[in-house]
């Protein structure tokens, strides 16, 4: 077999099936190459259990472009959003904070705890959404090279000087802040009930080896922010069907535009033609020319594994090899025969419905986090739990449910023995630590599917289990991201071009690098660069 | 002296005596006011045992700009610098040791036992730092341009500095970027591979803060030193006498050049009328007129003890008291009877020159990690990270012949302790600091003839840090440079016109560099000269 395509596209993940999405779009010959079975990456749904469907890695909406919805009509093509309405965060002296996207009744209950934070939510609030706004457009933007004279180059920083000196005084200082600080400082500055703070700080150490009081997690808040379903800042939701079900929409879509997609076609390496990317060889030895390849595996696969050492520039490689995953989360799906009960707040209630956060003080987060500096899985992690089951009842059997654990910090290297030796005890670890605040957790669970890093890395690619493809550090971000120089989605190799998770904006299930990449790969073909 | 040209200057630490000195040599009549029976702030030489002297806070210059040694003729004036050949040595608990020299080749080859691999990469590390150094030199000497509206000076002043930035070249540009916001542990696992030199390398990154190796930011200590004298780790340059030599030369320049220095005379408040300081008040109530008041009290005591709260508005009030300045470090003094003897396999002759410099305790990243937590959860560490130094070894005169000085930095000290309190745990807080060093000094406690415990409580007390913060608050990313102390208030102007600040509150922060001083006198200088024309 050897048939020519214009594009390439390694990784059925959700970004991956984006750009492929967008070039189709634009006239090109696209094929999607998948290593798996189902399409999706990190966003899939699997039935795991009989009759029990999983999320089974990335299990929140929030952060997915609206202008992807809109531009690829994905609604059209099956995605459905369901509101996941609110974060209930059980204390162990048997209190709770609950925190709803109704304001007034989130305002009340924070009230409960403290007055002042009650004041404080508001503002907090509108000066997250100032900054949300602030950085919403350089999600979509393609990060300048600071060190080049390029007159765009200039113009881009330019731009973003003048956008940042434009910000009145106050926003100017919050925007400094949240780059810098830890979430905890950040959040010092509005609150003082601590379990409060907690909870929200949690939003900042996901997917990072960072604590919630290292410099740097702050930003992540904001994340928070800019989730915009339907335009609504920061709600979250679930997928009708799972997360699968998006990469599905979006895969329709490709296929739509004309799009070929492949699954279970594991790619051996990338094909170069003196010094340019003419194409991939399968695992099983089909070669498959394109004219542009794009990848939207993590760095180290594309490059030490795909391209091989030898075809880059020594710095570049240093880069790569220096570039950091060392994932720190693990994740537990359990197939539930009925509802958890928590001491806290008895009964299966609307706080079921949204968020469970097991984050009950700044003290434990921490302390979760000093576990893993030195080597272990935390002995009380931090986990946020859903049970999309009550909100899309298609997923398990009438009457049943399914549970989704994120569980952080489980870090990639264990001081002490294997992940492949560990993986139960760190599933027990969870299992005891949810039923520390609801008793009768033991007793419901049916099926239990533990993945820790280890296993994101072998099931979903995900090197060290990063769930992000690389740490999202201040020193891996925008222009540094994923190496300095090659933040453009461009490589060292012609016409190889990245459109994961591990470029710019990266992380969640966002689309933006997917989208980001395609622009990019159309406007060289357009200038005739490729 | 008539109030006219009189500039009343908030305190005797090194930084206010070096705005003295140059307000006075440029004809204005600067008076220090004191608070404390002697000058230097956190530059002092006392006795703290019959005939035993020592550097009571800082032990190091930062090291000093040269400039003003040679503006200010410090010389002359009798400051007499020690620089030794060895910056740092740091011994493990397996025996094994190693000596960072001023001198690349000398130390790669001490390296070579530790790890051929460091001993390779360590020429590259350093001359990248000297590089960066270089560029960013004019930085820590010049005030920081405002983002608020840059000024035509100040945005051809961005852009000299973007052109020097290029010139790094992409290599080191980018290096200067990424390692701008890093952990410094992950910077010192990206250059070697042996703890000892890893954790000897984060040292520098983390004196005075509150933070540890993992806490990302640290790097920017590195970045600072290099800027100083373009190397990575704490200086090697000292005052012969100690640190309170150089507050006693920059006090003789200053009253050479027409200053007045007064201690014993606490400002109470700074006179505010119509949103313009015109002079101070002090306890007791005497009144003092002056054209300008300089403050090198630290921005809390500035802004929420000196100045009514009335004349500053409110938005920047609460970010002054968001302005993160809680110490961690402690200070330990020991009169010794002998030299202490390092139970290193490489046979340290006492006296010999590894010792000259600074020994630095922390054998591993993790261990200075572990020093750190403690402190987060309100507690000072078991054993503590410290930055030793011996200056009898080059300055015998500070001890009895044949005796020693000993000057121990320790962290984690924080001043918040959650069980307890400092008064009540200061000696506990030695006994771990004697502990820590027999652990590697085994002996040490024999020879120890007194000590003098100095803590975070005693910094704010005694010696009027607030928080006991050496650094007059955190240098941390988002108090640095443009941020310091407060983003739109980071060119020693402050929300009150003719009120200033010159103290490590200010670019380019904490060390007795000189460079704050220096900076905020022309900056003083700027404003005075504009009105005295019109």
């Amino acid at each position: 077999m050897n048939q020519k395509y214009d594009c390439i596209v390694i990784g059925g993940g959700h970004n991956g099936l984006v750009c492929a999405a967008y070039l189709a779009r634009a006239g090109k010959r696209v094929l999607v190459l998948e290593r798996r079975h189902v399409l999706g990456g990190a966003a899939v749904t699997e039935e795991v259990f009989p009759g029990f469907k999983f999320s089974v890695a990335s299990y929140v909406v929030s952060l997915l472009r609206p202008e992807i919805i809109r531009e690829l009509d994905l609604p059209r093509h099956g995605l459905e959003i369901l509101p996941l309405d609110g974060t209930f965060t059980p204390m162990p002296d048997g209190d709770y904070l609950w925190r709803v996207n109704d304001h007034a009744k989130t305002r009340r209950e924070i009230a409960r705890h403290s007055k002042l934070d009650a004041e404080a939510y508001d503002e907090y609030g509108r000066a997250m959404i100032e900054m949300g706004r602030f950085v919403k457009p350089i999600m979509a933007m393609t990060p300048p090279d600071p060190t080049s004279l390029s007159p765009k180059g200039l113009m881009d920083l330019l731009f973003l000087g003048r956008r940042f000196q434009r910000l009145p005084a106050e926003d100017k200082y919050n925007q400094v802040q949240l780059m810098t600080m830890s979430a905890v400082d950040f959040l010092d500055r509005w609150f003082e009930t601590d379990v409060l703070k907690a909870t929200m700080s949690a939003s900042g150490i996901i997917g990072t080896f960072l604590g919630v009081r290292s410099p740097g997690t702050a930003y992540v808040l904001l994340h928070h922010y800019m989730g915009e379903i339907d335009g609504a800042f920061r709600s979250w939701g679930l997928a009708r069907g799972g997360t699968g079900a998006i990469s599905n929409a979006i895969a329709d879509a490709a296929r739509e535009a004309g799009a070929e997609i492949r699954t279970e076609a594991p790619i051996a390496r990338v094909i170069l033609k003196n010094g340019q990317a003419r194409g991939v060889v399968l695992e099983n030895g089909d070669e498959i020319e394109a004219t542009v390849v794009a990848s939207s595996v993590d760095p180290r696969l594309t490059f030490m594994k795909m391209v091989g050492e030898k075809n880059l520039p020594d710095d570049f490689v240093e880069d790569i090899r220096r570039f950091k995953f060392r994932g720190s989360s693990g994740k537990v799906n359990l197939a539930l025969d009925a509802l958890p009960d928590f001491k806290a707040l008895p009964g299966a209630g609307a706080h079921l419905r949204g968020a469970v956060s097991i984050s009950p003080s700044v003290e434990y987060m921490e302390r979760a986090y000093d576990d893993a500096k030195y080597g272990r899985f935390s002995r009380r992690p931090y986990i946020d739990i859903v049970i999309p089951s009550l909100t899309d009842p298609s997923v398990a059997p009438p009457g049943k449910h399914v549970m989704s654990c994120f569980v952080q910090y489980a870090p990639y290297n264990l001081r002490e023995g294997t992940w492949d030796e560990r993986r139960e005890e760190f599933g027990d670890t969870v299992v005891e630590t949810i039923s520390e605040h609801a008793p009768n957790f033991r007793d419901i669970i049916l099926h239990r599917q533990v993945l820790t890093p280890l296993d994101l890395e072998r099931d979903f690619g995900l090197t060290e289990g990063n769930i992000f493809q690389g740490e999202l550090t201040l020193e891996q971000l925008f222009f540094l991201r994923p190496a300095p120089g090659w933040a453009q989605y461009r490589t060292p190799v012609r016409n190889l071009y990245m459109c994961g998770s591990a470029t710019h904006p990266g992380g969640g299930i966002m689309g933006a690098s997917g989208r980001n990449g395609a622009a990019k790969i159309l406007k060289d073909w357009s200038w005739g660069n490729v | 002296m008539n109030a006219h040209d009189r500039v009343v200057i908030i305190g005797a630490g090194h930084n206010g005596l070096v705005a003295a000195c140059y307000l006075a040599k440029a004809g204005l009549h600067p008076l220090v006011l004191e608070w404390r029976e002697r000058v230097g702030g956190g530059a002092l030489t006392e006795e703290f045992h019959p005939g035993f002297r020592s550097s009571t806070l800082a032990h190091g210059l930062g090291p000093l700009l040269p400039e003003v040694a040679r503006e200010l003729e410090l010389e002359r004036h009798g400051l007499a610098l020690i620089n030794t050949d060895a910056r740092l040595f740091a011994p493990d608990r397996e025996g094994r040791s190693l000596t960072i020299y001023d001198d690349a080749e000398r130390t790669a080859r001490e390296l070579e036992s530790l790890s051929a691999h460091d001993a390779r990469a360590y020429a590259d590390f350093r001359q990248s730092f000297a590089r960066i150094g270089r560029v960013l030199a004019s930085v820590v000497r010049e005030a920081p341009p405002s983002i608020e509206r840059p000024r035509g000076r100040e945005a051809w002043g961005f852009l000299k500095l973007g052109k020097e930035f290029r010139g790094l070249g992409k290599r080191d540009a980018y290096r200067l970027l990424r390692w701008g916001p890093m952990a410094v542990a992950d910077l010192a696992a990206e250059w070697f591979e042996s703890e000892l030199l890893r954790a000897s390398v984060a040292a520098r990154g983390i004196q005075g803060a509150f933070a540890g190796p993992w806490s990302a930011g640290t790097s920017l200590g590195l970045l600072v030193q290099a800027a100083f004298d373009g190397q990575p780790f704490a200086s090697n340059s000292f005052a012969r006498g100690g640190a309170g030599a150089l507050a006693k030369a920059l006090a003789h320049a200053a009253q050479a050049a027409g200053a007045e220095i007064r201690t014993g005379a606490d400002v109470a408040r700074v006179v505010v009328q119509e949103g313009r300081a015109t002079g101070v008040v002090l306890e007791g109530g005497e009144e003092i007129a002056a054209r300008a008041v300089v403050s090198n009290a630290d921005p809390r005591q500035t802004f929420l003890r000196l100045v009514e709260p009335t004349e500053l508005d409110p938005d920047f009030l609460s970010k002054v008291r968001g302005y993160r300045s809680t110490g961690a470090a402690a200070k330990v003094n020991f009169a010794l009877g002998a030299l202490p003897l390092f139970a290193t396999r490489k046979k340290i002759e006492s006296g010999a020159e590894e010792l000259r410099g600074r020994i630095h305790i922390g054998p591993e990243i993790d261990y200075l990690e572990r020093a750190f937590d403690a402190a987060k959860y309100g507690d000072f560490s078991p054993e503590p990270y410290l930055d030793i130094t011996i200056p009898t070894l080059s300055d015998t005169g500070l001890a009895p012949e044949g005796r020693h000085v000993m000057s121990v930095h320790a962290q984690f000290a924080p001043y918040n302790l959650k069980e307890g309190d400092w008064t009540s745990r200061r000696e506990e807080f030695a006994d771990a600091v004697v502990r820590t060093i027999e652990t590697f000094a085994p002996g040490f406690s024999n020879l120890i003839l007194g000590r003098q415990t100095i803590t975070p409580l005693d910094l704010e007390q005694t010696y009027g840090l607030s928080g006991g913060h050496i650094h007059h608050g955190e240098m941390s990313l988002d108090q640095f440079y443009t941020f310091r102390p407060i983003i739109g208030w980071a060119q020693y102007r402050t929300p009150v016109a003719r009120l200033y600040l010159c103290g490590a509150g200010t670019h380019p922060g904490g060390g007795l560099t000189g460079a704050p001083g220096r900076i905020a006198a022309h900056e003083i200088l700027k404003d005075l000269k504009a009105t005295r024309r019109t």
